[in-house]
């Protein structure tokens, strides 16, 4: 791996590794020790790249990418979030098992540096029986799931895709609950704003402390996003259909609107 | 440029997760959750995601501080320390060493608490140390050591995922201790059944299989009716208590005066829950019961404790896997504080001051001459300092101005002082009044290590440096140590005092920084080989066998009259911490739960003629708050509940300062208030 | 037993709904009593977090009434409208609450009629699903 300084040329390399018996995220420059590296602990480095790129103002930072971070940082780089310019992605395959437990569909990064690419995941089977449901025991299933949440912002903190400094969850307007749980539209809300970003790496439900399947609805909400406007996000190429005209033309300067 | 994550220990409650600090060019800029850790498990709550929002605040102290004319003025550590050891020489050679107190902090790390109690014990010479463990669960460390000889949580947090059965009671478990409230979900999806006994009704009792609302006050007379109801029926594990427990049959001869009608005529639980919530608990193959402040906060709190302990051995659920009696403690090192001996009658590793032979052992180790009488409690030093009997107080990072209850009380008796000596990180309540102030670098300055709820030792390291001229606890306790003239205070690391620590308290014998560093190691660990201790009292009780404690229902030290009707409780909420210190200065968590409150049931404010957010008066027999009213159904009518986070409406200041006989822990959970508008 | 009378909120655009309901009015055209109506701006300024603040507090319908495509105030705002909102009558599907709680329409400061029809209709359809659940959950 240290070939990524040498291969790719890089100023930095953002990769995970082993420290104090744990493993853990880290940014190495040129020339420093770089301990033993790791692959297989999931973090979403695209989240952990935003952060780091708050602060690393200058060089080319190289990161270890799994698909759904590659998908991830191309919402950011549509968004002038990101600069691709001085980004060098390191593909790392996801292992059949984190396939499985994503229900991932999409699951190959573009260039494989790392690990070997899965079988795709088929049909989303708990997404599947959700939508079985009938309205009312649907309503009944997520209103139990809500009902655990602790308002820890996980969901939203760990979020590859979710940038607002200021987040509209935090605002007493639309979740005006006092103390825990938050109501329906606090999820809701969360729902909508990713609507057109969500890659469906599933980082919020692996980082739900109370297990809440956000994975499932994220889902949901991509299936009408293809449904609809037949948008995949991740998409490199074409612009969110929520910021076009009917007619598909951009509508607005300021792409990285939430 | 550089962006370092440092793995460290969470400074909020006592569930010890561990997360990555995000360091950019040595200032402390975020928070990641730490995917391996085994406690966290990549989860935190909004109090850990926001941790590290107020280390750079610019409230923080940066420099030492003297009072002159009345005002506190900045100055060297040479003065400020050099003023600390005249006026304590001063005090104990006017009024002798026991009329110094020292509070030690379950803030601080375990290396720092075992100097606070060295130097209060080697340098000063007084058994008079003491930190807020006083004020959470002294009861469960006075009830438990009686009933199994170890006063600590018998299980792991872990293990919580695979009960069949939690009993939840005096826990807001969601709210105070986010993450083990997330495991005993995940047992619930598993299957498990969750009973939650508390007079509100809390995020968790909502998604409970059974939720039963008793009367503030009355614990006890429930237990017991629980354990009538288990031997009545004959649920009770005959082996278990043969084997392993004495005092079955006077246990059995007083819970016979709890039956179900009477128990719901005390404590308003209706019959048949009881004996249906009996029923699933006993009947669990693995049922473990988790508590906190709402046990233990009351007059009669060691009564409590040892209640809950006679329901866990009458059922055999003790000593294995996913059962056990759970104290959760609320502070990130209160469990480390204790285990380092900053209590007034215990060495470090719970050793009896008070014990001839582990006296000797300690006078030889440290090298000097140690009192032999045991030291008083947090509550009673303040007590002792109205009567005149306490002169000189040394608080290490504790603000008893908001903590502790009847604040009227503390102030008058802090008043009457003729020195106080503040270490803190911020200008706290108490720190105002003290005549030395001292800046301390916070836990993301420092290393050392925590000891969470679950006596798993868990290392915190430093990730930027302490603002101004801020130093980290242990060196001023090691230089305040040196100055006062004592030996034994020359380390040059946190390391080298757990060395030292580990020498003399046989359930850290075990313990060394590259074990920590490794692995997550729980004490009893007594030797370097030791893998440390999950469950507690698996072959046998520390005493031999588990006592039954038989012990009757007492109404709280103060009831309700005519002109005080509610009954009033306080506690956490989700978002704040404690006196708010940290919490009120980080500004996510201050948005969110922005201003006091106090909650009162619809029906309650009804009767009051309170609207939702209406200013209201509550009132004590000892003073008065201006608050707004929060109408809410998920409190008991006749029952009130207020945070007590907030200065602007200090819920202490209305608390009662009776204290249970045996812990000399107070009566935060129950006092008598009436509500008006204001 | 009473006949339900559902509550109904109604997002009226400044520039055309807002003037077909004054219009409406005016000519005394009959309409069902539910409906609260609130003036935006801009139909594109109906934030879907509007629709699912009603939604979860218990409002038992809510209309989105703007401009007629190519007639908007601001030229594309109405645009965003349509693509927004049937998205988030989807999702309020998703979560269990039936997407046919949220409607959206062109009304112009012309259409008084439609304006009426639309209203009536609406009330109708929601009298059909019966009160919003979300009236009955306590979190």
């Amino acid at each position: 791996m240290r070939l990524a300084f040498e291969e790719k040329g890089a100023d930095y390399l953002l990769a995970t590794r082993d420290e104090h018996g744990n493993v853990a995220p880290v940014l190495l420059k040129k020339g420093d020790e770089p301990g033993t590296l790791r692959v297989d602990v999931p973090y979403q480095m695209a989240m952990i790249l935003t952060k780091v790129n708050k602060f690393v103002k200058e060089g080319k930072i190289a990161v270890v990418a799994r698909r759904c971070d590659e998908r991830a940082i191309a919402e950011l780089v549509k968004r002038d979030l990101l600069d691709q310019s001085r980004l060098n992605l390191i593909g790392l395959a996801c292992s059949a098992e984190q396939v499985k437990e994503c229900r991932c569909t999409d699951p190959c990064p573009s260039v494989v540096d790392f690990g070997e690419c899965a079988e795709p995941s088929g049909d989303d089977a708990s997404v599947a029986r959700l939508l079985d449901m009938s309205l009312s025991d649907r309503l009944g299933f997520w209103i139990a799931q809500f009902r655990k949440c602790n308002k820890c912002f996980g969901c939203t903190l760990n979020c590859p895709v979710c940038f607002c400094d200021e987040c509209l969850l935090e605002d007493k307007t639309f979740t005006p609950e006092k103390g825990i749980p938050p109501g329906l539209a606090f999820h809701l809300i969360r729902a909508i704003h990713l609507a057109d970003k969500c890659v469906e790496c599933g980082e919020c439900e692996r980082s739900c402390p109370v297990d809440i399947p956000l994975l499932s609805l994220r889902k949901m909400v991509s299936q009408d996003m293809k449904e609809l406007f037949d948008y995949v996000s991740g998409d490199s190429e074409r612009r969110s259909p929520l910021l076009t005209t009917l007619e598909g033309d951009p509508m607005e300067d300021d792409a990285n609107v939430c | 440029m550089s962006v370092d994550h440092i793995l460290t220990t969470c400074p909020y409650c006592g569930t010890g997760c561990n997360f990555f600090l995000q360091v950019a060019n040595r200032r402390v800029v975020g928070v990641v959750p730490c995917k391996t850790d085994e406690t966290s498990k990549g989860s935190l709550c909004i109090k850990g995601y926001n941790a590290h929002a107020f280390v750079n605040h610019p409230d923080r102290l940066t420099h030492p501080m003297v009072k002159k004319g009345g005002q506190l003025t900045e100055t060297t550590w040479d003065e400020a320390i050099g003023k600390i050891v005249s006026e304590l020489k001063r005090v104990a050679s006017a009024y002798g060493t026991d009329s110094i107190m020292v509070l030690a902090s379950a803030k601080c790390t375990n290396e720092e608490n075992y100097l606070f109690q060295k130097l209060a014990r080697m340098a000063i010479g007084t058994n008079n140390v003491d930190h807020c463990a006083r004020l959470c669960h002294a009861s469960t460390v006075a009830g438990l050591l009686q009933s199994f000889g170890s006063g600590a949580m018998t299980n792991t947090i872990p293990e919580f995922e695979n009960a069949d059965c939690v009993l939840v009671t005096g826990s807001n478990t969601l709210e105070a201790h986010p993450l083990i409230g997330a495991r005993v979900l995940k047992a619930k999806e598993k299957g498990a059944k969750v009973v939650v006994v508390d007079p509100r009704d809390t995020p968790l009792s909502r998604v409970a299989t059974m939720s039963l609302r008793q009367q503030s006050g009355t614990d006890v007379a429930w237990i017991n009716g629980m354990i009538n109801v288990i031997i009545s029926e004959g649920l009770h594990d005959k082996e278990f208590v043969d084997s392993r427990t004495s005092g079955f049959d006077e246990l059995r001869e007083v819970v016979r005066g709890y039956p179900p009608e009477k128990v719901e005529e005390i404590a308003g639980i209706p019959k048949d829950d009881l004996v249906k919530a009996a029923r699933i608990y006993a009947s669990a193959e693995k049922a473990m019961i988790a508590y906190a402040m709402g046990i233990t906060q009351h007059s009669n709190g060691t009564n409590l404790v040892r209640a809950l302990a006679n329901l866990a051995m009458i059922t055999g659920n003790v000593g294995r896997e996913s059962t056990g009696v759970n104290p959760l403690r609320g502070q990130c090192n209160v469990q480390g504080a204790c285990d380092a001996g900053a209590l007034p009658n215990l060495y470090p590793g719970y050793q009896s001051v008070e014990d001839d032979e582990t006296h000797a052992k300690f006078e030889k180790a440290w090298g000097g001459k140690l009192p032999g009488k045991k030291g008083m409690t947090l509550t009673c030093a303040f007590n002792q300092a109205l009567t005149g009997d306490v002169k000189a107080m040394l608080i290490f990072g504790e603000n008893p101005m908001m903590s502790d209850p009847d604040t009227g009380h503390v102030e008058a008796a802090i008043s009457k002082l003729e020195f106080l000596a503040v270490v803190d990180i911020f200008p706290t309540e108490t720190a105002k009044l003290a005549d030395v102030v001292l800046p301390a670098a916070c836990y993301a300055e420092k290393d050392g290590t925590f000891t969470a709820t679950d006596r798993a030792i868990r290392a915190v390291r430093k990730a930027a440096d302490p603002p101004g001229d801020a130093r980290p606890d242990w060196k001023i306790a090691c230089d305040l140590g040196k100055k006062l003239g004592s030996e034994g205070f020359e380390f040059e690391s946190p390391e080298q005092i757990m060395v030292e620590m580990a020498a003399v308290a046989p359930i850290y014998g075990g313990v060394d920084y590259a074990r920590i560093e490794r692995e997550m190691v729980r004490w009893p660990c007594p030797t370097k080989d030791h893998p440390g201790t999950k469950v507690l009292h698996t072959e046998s009780f520390k005493i031999g066998k588990g006592v039954f404690a038989p012990v009757e229902h007492t109404p709280p030290a103060e009831e309700t009259s005519e002109d005080f009707p509610f009954i009033l409780t306080t506690g956490r909420n989700l978002f704040h911490f404690h006196t708010g210190t940290m919490t009120r200065r980080s500004v996510k968590l201050q948005r969110e739960a922005p201003n006091p409150y106090v909650e009162v049931n619809p029906v309650d404010a009804r009767a009051l003629g309170i609207s939702d957010d209406a200013s209201v008066r509550v009132s004590s027999r000892r003073g008065s708050i201006t608050l707004s009213a929060r109408v809410t159904p998920w409190i008991r009518p006749g029952t009130i509940f207020i945070p007590f986070h907030y200065v602007e409406a200090a819920a202490n200041r209305l608390t009662n300062n009776a204290l249970d006989p045996i812990a000399q822990i107070p009566e935060f959970k129950v006092c008598a208030a009436s509500v008006e508008k204001a | 037993m009473n006949e339900f009378n559902p509550n109904i909120l109604a997002f009226c655009c400044n520039w055309c709904s807002y003037a077909g309901a004054d219009l409406a009015g005016v000519n005394r055209l009959q309409m069902p009593p539910n409906v609260n109506v609130v003036r935006v701006m801009c139909s594109a300024s109906v934030k879907p977090e509007y629709i699912f603040k009603a939604v979860s507090q218990g409002i038992d319908g809510v209309l989105v009434l703007g401009c007629h495509i190519g007639d908007c105030h601001y030229l594309t705002g109405n645009h965003r409208t349509a693509k927004r909102i049937p998205l988030a009558a989807r999702l309020l599907g998703k979560v269990g609450i039936d997407p046919r709680r949220v409607r959206l329409d062109w009304v112009s400061a012309a259409e008084g009629e439609k304006f009426q029809q639309v209203v009536t209709e609406f009330v109708e359809d929601v009298k059909k699903l019966g009160p919003n659940p979300m009236k009955e959950v306590r979190f």
